[in-house]
């Protein structure tokens, strides 16, 4: 796409900006493309729920509109109770309208209300005499008693366009469940006409739905190319947020947009309609709380209440089906995943075997429930339609006060808003570990990287400028198999979840070039969470449940690999070699990350002229950075050189602490200094998800005895409450902030005074 | 490769007695390095260690961790180990965390050579 086309691009359908519209970059190069192509061919466009499809055509069109001699038409099924007669009407109309603006470079008459005879006066002369000819045609067929002729006529009028023209069909499907009539094949009419057009054209609709629709017209698949469309990834929805909020001057923060993202799972639907929510009622969405307020009262009855309710009307319009579907839905929704009998739900529901199949049908295109023909499992819809669907079986079935409601739906959102988080910082963790497996490719690296007590022998104490040099001319080395498939060790045994959500990894193998049975291999990964060296203890639990895995799986040839942050004890060392398995601590992890695959301090700006703020990344010695500028603040309220010092310890304790107990996405130490007359204030965070018990109140006093016991770590905290005069946890969305303060001693504030 | 890593660590040996010079900051990496060298010394037949830390500024909880594990290992050969020229600060943290109990601590180096030389000939060494 040229700079020039970008500039003359303008939003004629799209409901949001150009600059605005987040994460679909590629689907949309790829429909211009398509858009573009002088032959006819079909692309079909397979959407999951709310992903999004209706922008991405709409904002299609604006990109191909102020093309010459391809005429874009955008079309959807209309939503509302309406006929397969109507829908073809309304298309022929929509056409007729779109093709016109387009021809007299008139952007605006697609948004106007207007008759054929309106548009048949419209129409630039060079086109007159084809659209005058079908709007006769077209009146003369309406009044015929052949549903179908008229409807072949409406889908058709697009191969009326003269040959210089090309018209750019893009046919939104979504709504095609509701248009079921005995009388009218109406997909068998719309596949055969987009695919008579003569020049590209876009069929698009519900994943589940669409590809069926088209086989079901016996349509060629073989000339027709698929695009699925996803949720937003991950970075995508998070920049959405922060752009729809922006645009609406919602003020926001890291946490919220991490829970906002994770919650609505991806949804450009629903997080435009969340935070548009947010923009109508003036609120903040700057903590957990904010966003569980607003996502209860959306639920209860806000804009997410009216779409999913109008959704499950046209499901099951019949208000006592409905209930009674609410009701079997909701009753097994508490248990997870069960699978019934589509039988059971037809006595349960009292209807009758087609009017079951149909609805069976409409839930399972919407992904409410995964039904097979024969057994339907309960575990679809997104978290937003479940929590819905929640409230209204209270309301409605239960009869339960709405007050009650509102109050336990809050609590259980509340609850689970640090938890989705976590879950999804230990996922993102442990993503790197399937990563990096991904990325063994036969590659050669240095054995000690998966031998922790040679690589401890070498290379303990020395720097990693020492470690890499030290590396690159180690001779032993050691080919990495080929990973062909990995998965989170919970896919294949929920025994592993003891290891953490996130925390194993099976990986399938070849370990030679060639892919030969004795060469196939499995890595069972796991990697723990611990501040000490894991003992013999340790590895043999470790042992017992992968092996367990692998017995259970039935994996021939297994290579184990544990990960502990800090090691491993000698005895587990000796294990480890005895058993034929590798193990590595966190420092090895990160150099094999390295070799594998080809950050600074950031002075933030703070708002207050007594307020200070620096972000470091965390890392070697980096814990000196704050300590030097804290130096510099307590300097100048003239704190005494033993206070001086202490503040510095507790800082560089606080930084430690924040870097060890964190699975922080970003990696980064956030400190606040503020300055007063009296004294000074510090807050260190970090974004993450705490270990239980860090943060909470224990013994306060140091002992060096433990130390000499064995217990050589964890006194950071209770030297930092030793230094500093006052020490609290401040409960933060992503983890705990921790807020030291440091007092003036009288006599010192009394000598400035002077 | 075991020699050079940790080159940056100075030390020397009076006799029986191995002096090691801390660093600016002592923590988890210097930490390391220190426990190394002394016990690369107690290896080599040290009697007594010297940890001088007159070039030392800060100190956080890992260092004085890594410290303990050396007095540990140190009283397991039999060794005595002192501290010197350790500052006030310094020497606060130390008693915070309880640290004192286990050491004996020195002006200097030549105090703590002179000392422990001291204490040797009286034991008939």
């Amino acid at each position: 796409m040229s700079q020039n086309r970008h500039e003359q691009e303008q939003q004629i359908l799209g409901r949001v900006k150009r600059d605005e519209f987040i994460g679909r970059a590629g689907e949309l190069e790829r429909l211009v493309s398509h858009a573009n192509q002088k032959e006819s061919s079909g692309l079909l466009v397979l959407a999951k729920p709310f992903a999004g499809l209706s922008e991405l055509l709409r904002q299609t069109f604006d990109s191909v509109f102020p093309e010459e001699t391809v005429v874009p038409i955008y079309f959807e099924l209309p939503s509302g109770q309406t006929t397969v007669v109507s829908a073809a009407i309304e298309f022929l109309n929509t056409f007729l309208l779109q093709y016109v603006a387009h021809r007299r470079r008139e952007p605006d008459l697609c948004h106007a209300s207007l008759t054929l005879n309106d548009l048949q006066e419209l129409a630039p002369t060079t086109d007159s005499e084809w659209i005058s000819a079908l709007v006769a045609a077209y009146n003369q067929h309406r009044f015929d008693d052949d549903d179908q002729a008229l409807v072949r006529f409406c889908l058709n009028a697009v191969r009326r366009v003269p040959g210089d023209v090309r018209p750019f069909v893009m046919f939104n499907a979504t709504e095609l469940g509701n248009y079921d009539d005995d009388q009218v094949p109406f997909v068998s009419e719309i596949v055969r006409a987009l695919a008579a057009t003569r020049s590209p054209y876009v069929l698009a609709g519900l994943r589940r739905e669409v590809l069926d629709a088209v086989q079901s017209a016996h349509a060629d698949l073989r000339s027709l190319v698929l695009m699925k469309l996803e949720a937003l990834g991950v970075e995508d929805s998070r920049a959405l947020v922060g752009s729809i909020a922006r645009r609406h001057e919602v003020p926001t923060n890291e946490e919220a947009r991490d829970l906002l993202t994770q919650q609505l799972e991806g949804s450009p639907y629903f997080i435009t309609t969340f935070i548009q929510a947010a923009a109508d009622k003036r609120l903040a969405l700057d903590s957990y709380f904010a966003c569980e307020r607003l996502y209860v009262d959306e639920l209860m009855g806000g804009k997410v209440y009216r779409q999913l309710a109008a959704e499950l009307e046209n499901i099951a319009p019949e208000p006592n089906t409905r209930s009674a579907l609410i009701r079997v839905l909701c009753e097994a929704v508490p248990e997870g995943k069960r699978t019934v009998s589509a039988v059971s739900w037809r006595q349960r529901l009292k209807l009758s075997g087609v009017v079951t199949e149909k609805l069976l049908r409409l839930l399972h295109v919407h992904e409410l429930i995964n039904w097979n023909g024969e057994t339907i499992t309960l575990d679809g819809g997104s978290t937003v339609w479940r929590d819905f669907l929640r409230a209204r079986f209270r309301l409605d079935a239960l009869r339960e006060p709405r007050a009650l409601v509102v109050a336990e739906l809050m609590a259980a959102a509340l609850r689970r808003a640090p938890q989705t988080v976590a879950r999804y910082f230990r996922r993102a963790n442990s993503l790197s570990l399937l990563e990096l497996l991904a990325q063994f490719n036969t590659q050669t690296v240095p054995r000690k990287l998966f031998q922790f007590d040679e690589f401890a022998a070498l290379y303990k104490g020395a720097t990693q400028e020492e470690i890499a040099v030290g590396l690159e001319t180690d001779a032993d080395h050691f080919r990495l198999p080929q990973v062909f498939h990995a998965a989170s060790g919970i896919s294949f045994s929920s025994a592993l979840r003891s290891f953490g959500e996130e925390s194993t990894v099976v990986a399938h193998a070849f370990a030679g070039a060639t892919y030969t049975e004795p060469d196939e291999v499995v890595w069972l990964v796991a990697k723990a969470e611990s501040k000490l060296a894991a003992n013999v203890e340790l590895v043999e639990k470790w042992f017992g449940l992968l092996e367990g895995v692998a017995r259970q799986s039935g994996f021939v040839r297994t290579q184990l690999w544990l990960i502990s942050n800090e090691g491993f004890s000698a005895e587990a060392c000796e294990l480890l070699r005895a058993r034929g398995a590798f193990g590595s601590s966190r420092q090895q992890l990160d150099l094999l990350s390295n070799l594998l695959s080809p950050a600074g301090v950031t002075l933030a700006t703070a708002t207050d002229e007594d307020e200070f703020s620096l972000v470091i990344p965390m890392g070697e010695d980096n814990e000196l950075l704050a300590a030097l500028t804290v130096e510099q603040l307590a300097r100048r309220l003239e704190f005494t050189p033993e206070a001086i010092n202490q503040i510095k310890t507790a800082v560089v304790e606080a930084c430690i602490n924040a870097a060890e107990h964190s699975l922080s996405p970003d990696r980064k130490i956030y400190q606040r200094f503020r300055v007063e007359s009296d004294k000074l204030v510090i807050t260190i965070s970090s974004r993450g998800v705490l270990p239980p018990g860090v943060g909470e109140e224990g013994n306060n006093t140091p002992n060096a005895d433990e130390h000499l016991t064995g217990t050589r770590r964890g006194w950071g905290l209770k030297l930092i409450k030793t230094l500093m005069d006052e020490v609290e946890f401040e409960r933060v969305d992503e983890g705990t902030r921790l807020r030291m303060t440091k007092y003036l001693r009288r006599t010192q504030t009394a000598k400035k005074q002077q | 490769m075991g020699e050079s890593t940790k080159a940056n660590i100075r030390s020397h040996c009076v006799g029986t007695t191995a002096v090691v010079y801390a660093s600016d900051y002592l923590n988890k990496l210097t930490g390391e390095r220190i426990e190394h060298e002394c016990r690369k010394q107690l290896d080599s037949g040290a009697r007594a260690l010297v940890i001088d830390f007159s070039d030392t500024e800060l100190v956080n909880s890992i260092g004085v961790s890594i410290l303990l594990g050396i007095i540990d290992v140190a009283e397991k050969n039999g060794a005595v180990v002192v501290f010197s020229d350790v500052n006030n600060d310094t020497v606060q943290l130390f008693e915070m965390l309880g640290l004192m109990r286990h050491v004996v601590l020195a002006k200097n180096e030549q105090e703590a050579i002179s000392n422990l030389s001291g204490q040797s000939q009286a034991m008939g060494h």
